[in-house]
Order: structure tokens, then sequence, then C-alpha cells
């Protein structure tokens, strides 16, 4: 059990990018319960405060990460910084195409209301979003996608841990608000 | 769109064969047009620049300057731009007679749902933020694997020998003959209806193209071409008094030789 452990450890370590347990488990040639145990050992060991980084389980894989309280001392040491905010509206354009995905550009001006070329393009240049190929529709427009690096950033394991969208569907009291100012602005518009 | 530029971006037209990439639509320019008109895709998403810049690198690329083309491409563009420009200002767009064919009401209810549906993604921004806020700073390893911890990469698992020859097999195996069962051979030559005909024509002067032709509708096609290299070669006038109406046969001059000798050339075709 502890050789699994530190096995695990290495491979973890070693790595730029998160592991799945496929191929840790392939990595250290032990069968998935003893990986998993293995891990959750390993999670233990680091969820205390004895270590410097912890054991995140981010974008399909495991890896290790600075722990928040150490974050200062790495910044300073090696300039690191975090990426830049994003603006409502880049980030209404990352939720439309996470949701949504694969999706066009299209669809997401659709949702949107607006062109939202800008958005995607900046999205894909902060390596957010990818184009997943292109649709089999006149056109064959090209397909959007969320990225690893969009999992990683916003602390997901996989799209599964997207809230449902329906958590998001307006109140019937929030509906009718929004139906009355129509509504009102209807009315002062008529002639 | 003029009919002119419709008539450009036409297969066979000027511009066939210009070869369109942009975003939203990969494909012939002529498919693009007919997309645009049938709403299919949206002109606003369309770059006329992007167009314009293919264009020219084509021009570029091209050894002979198609002035035609090139007219055509310019009257093009500018239809597309002046039905970009139109959208844009909401004059005369199709999608502004729509509203106008909705009812006050309906219009709300529309307005309302894509506002509802907008209002669900808006939330899970506001959602995408709070994680974003709370997660996009956390430092993760960046350093790529040192090079000896690399691996060569792997053929994959070695395969015996008995399964190269299986999978090989099925490459080398013959494939089934197709069914031709369906396809007849033409009963007659032309070199055959050839002789046929210019019999006809000593025995009766006239007659009638039904009265002559074999009920097969190939072989009706092969009496018609004999008709037509008799008539060709002076010994027969042909007579339609409109469209599709009955053919009178007549014979006019001397008829050729009947044993096929003359018609070797035909043969070939026959």
């Amino acid at each position: 059990m502890i050789d699994t452990v530190r096995r695990l450890e290495a491979v973890i370590f070693i790595s730029p990018r998160p592991v799945p347990t496929d191929e840790l488990i392939a990595a250290c040639d032990e069968p998935a319960e003893a990986v998993e145990a293995g891990l959750a050992a390993l999670a233990a060991e680091y969820a205390g405060e004895r270590h410097g980084i912890e054991l995140a389980q981010v974008a399909g894989g495991y890896v290790l990460r600075v722990a928040r309280d150490c974050e200062a001392a790495v910044e300073r040491f090696a300039g690191a910084r975090r990426p830049d905010d994003l603006s409502p509206a880049l980030l209404e354009t990352l939720a439309v195409v996470a949701y949504l995905q694969p999706t066009t550009r299209a669809e997401v001006a659709q949702v949107r209301g607006v062109s939202s070329e800008w958005a995607l393009t900046s999205l894909v240049e902060r390596g957010l979003a990818e184009e997943r190929g292109r649709a089999d529709t006149p056109g064959a427009p090209i397909l959007y996608a969320t990225s690893a690096r969009f999992l990683q950033l916003f602390g997901l394991r996989a799209l599964t841990d997207l809230d449902d969208l329906d958590a998001f569907t307006l109140s019937a009291a929030e509906t009718d608000e929004l139906r009355a100012r129509l509504l009102s602005n209807a009315e002062r518009r008529r002639p | 769109m003029s009919d002119m530029a419709l008539r450009a971006a036409a297969p066979g037209g000027p511009l066939d064969g210009l070869h369109v990439d942009l975003d939203v639509f990969d494909g012939p320019f002529d498919l693009l047009v007919t997309l645009i008109l049938r709403d299919e895709v949206d002109i606003w998403e369309i770059h006329v620049s992007r167009i314009v810049a293919e264009y020219i690198l084509r021009l570029a690329e091209s050894e002979e300057f198609d002035l035609e083309a090139t007219s055509h491409f310019i009257v093009l563009v500018a239809a597309l731009l002046e039905l970009k420009s139109r959208r844009l200002l909401d004059a005369g767009s199709p999608f502004v007679d729509e509203l106008a064919e909705l009812d006050e009401e309906a219009a709300g209810e529309e307005l309302l749902e894509t506002l509802l549906r907008f209002a669900r993604f808006k939330g899970a921004a506001g959602r995408l933020g709070v994680l974003f806020a709370e997660h996009a700073g956390r430092l993760y390893r960046t350093v790529p694997v040192p090079q000896r911890f690399t691996r060569a990469a792997s053929a994959g698992p070695a395969l015996p020998p008995v399964a190269l020859a299986r999978a090989l097999g099925v490459l080398l195996a013959e494939p089934p003959a197709p069914d031709v069962s369906h396809i007849t051979d033409i009963a007659v030559t032309l070199v055959a209806e050839l002789r046929r005909l210019r019999d006809l024509l000593a025995a009766d002067e006239s007659f009638t193209f039904s009265a002559v032709a074999p009920r097969d509708r190939l072989e009706k096609a092969v009496t018609f071409f004999a008709l037509l290299e008799l008539h060709n070669s002076g010994e027969v006038s042909l007579c339609q008094s409109r469209p599709f109406a009955e053919i009178t046969v007549t014979r006019t001059g001397p008829l050729g030789p009947r044993d096929g000798r003359s018609d070797d050339a035909l043969a070939a075709v026959g």
C-alpha cells in the first residue's frame, strides 16, 4: 500500500497535466481498487497543513497544486500571476459554449442576441474554448467546445460538475416582473 | 440581388469553383450565396472582406486575368454588401417583415421566451464567474516531464503474424462480382438498323417513325440515330409538324449500300 501511494505521488508529481485514473492504474501496474485506495491515502496525507502542496482532482485527472496559504510565496518566487479577469460578455459566451457544446458561433449569437465573434475569438486565444470540427449542417460552420484549461481554471473535475442549467431558470415572480417590464416599455413606446 | 450576380455565382458561371473558408461556412462560393438567399446562413456572420481577400489571392495565383469573371465578382460582392447593410439598418429585412406579421401579444411572448432563455445562461455565467474567482489563481505544476523520463513512441502491442495475415487476407480477397443482371444488351446495332431502314425505304418510299421503331426505348434511340444518319447522307427527309408529334420519313435520294460495308465508321459506334 505504501509503495502504491509513493508511486502515485511520483507520477502525479512529474506530470505537468492532470493524470486520469486509468493512466495511474497503467503506470503503477496495480488494480483499480488499490489505486483508488492509494489516491485516497495520498489526498489525506496532503490535506493536513504539513505540506505546501495538495492533491486536487480537476480536468479529468489528479494533479498536485500549491496550497492556498503558500501561493503568495510562490508568486513572489516565480512571478506567477493569475489569469486576467473575464468580462461579463466573455463569461456569458463561455456559459453558452459550456452548456451547448459543441456549438456554432451563430448559435451563441442567437442565445445572446448579439454577435459573439470577438468574445469567442478571445476565449479561444485565452485557451478556454477550442475548435472542435465542423457541424454537419449547410455551410459546415466551425464547432466550439470548452477546453481542459477551462476545467482547470474553474476548478471542475469534468463538465458534469457544471450546475444544472435549469437551476438558473428565473422564478415565477421574476418572470412576472420581466413580463411587466416588457409591457410597460411597450406601453411607453405606443404612439 | 441582381440576376447578373446570381448568374455569376451559379454552377458553371464565371465564379464557379471559388472556394471560401470562413468561420461559419466552408465551401464553394455559389453555395454560400444560395444559402444566404435561403436564409440558411446569416449574412451578419459573413465577412465580405474575407471573401474579397480570397478572391484577390486567387487572382494573384491565376496566370490570366478574366475580366468578365472579375466584373461578375464585383457585382456579386456589391449585392452582398447591399443586402448586409440593409439588414443592419433593418430596412427591408425579412426579420422586420416577420415581426410585422406577429401580433403585439405574440411578439411580446416571443421576446419574453428569448429573454428567459438568455437569463438561464446569464445565471450560469454568474456562477462561472464565482468559480473563476475562486479557482483561477490556483498554481499548478507546468514544467514538462524531464527528457530522460519520456518514453519513445510505442508501436503498440505486438500482434502475431497470423493476425496480420488475416487482416491482409480480407484486403486481398477478390471482391464479389457486381450484379449486372438488370443491364441488357442492345439487340440492334446502328449498322444493322441502317440496313433495315434502307430495306424498308427500298420497299416503301415513306413511313412514320413509330411504324418502324422497335418497342425498346434504347433500340428506339438507335433507330432515331440511324434516321439522322440517313438524313445527313441525303437519303431521306424527316418531317415533324410540331414537337413530339409523329415523324414522317420520306425517301429523297438514292439509298446507300445495304450490305453495311460503307458504314464501317458507324460500326464502331453501333
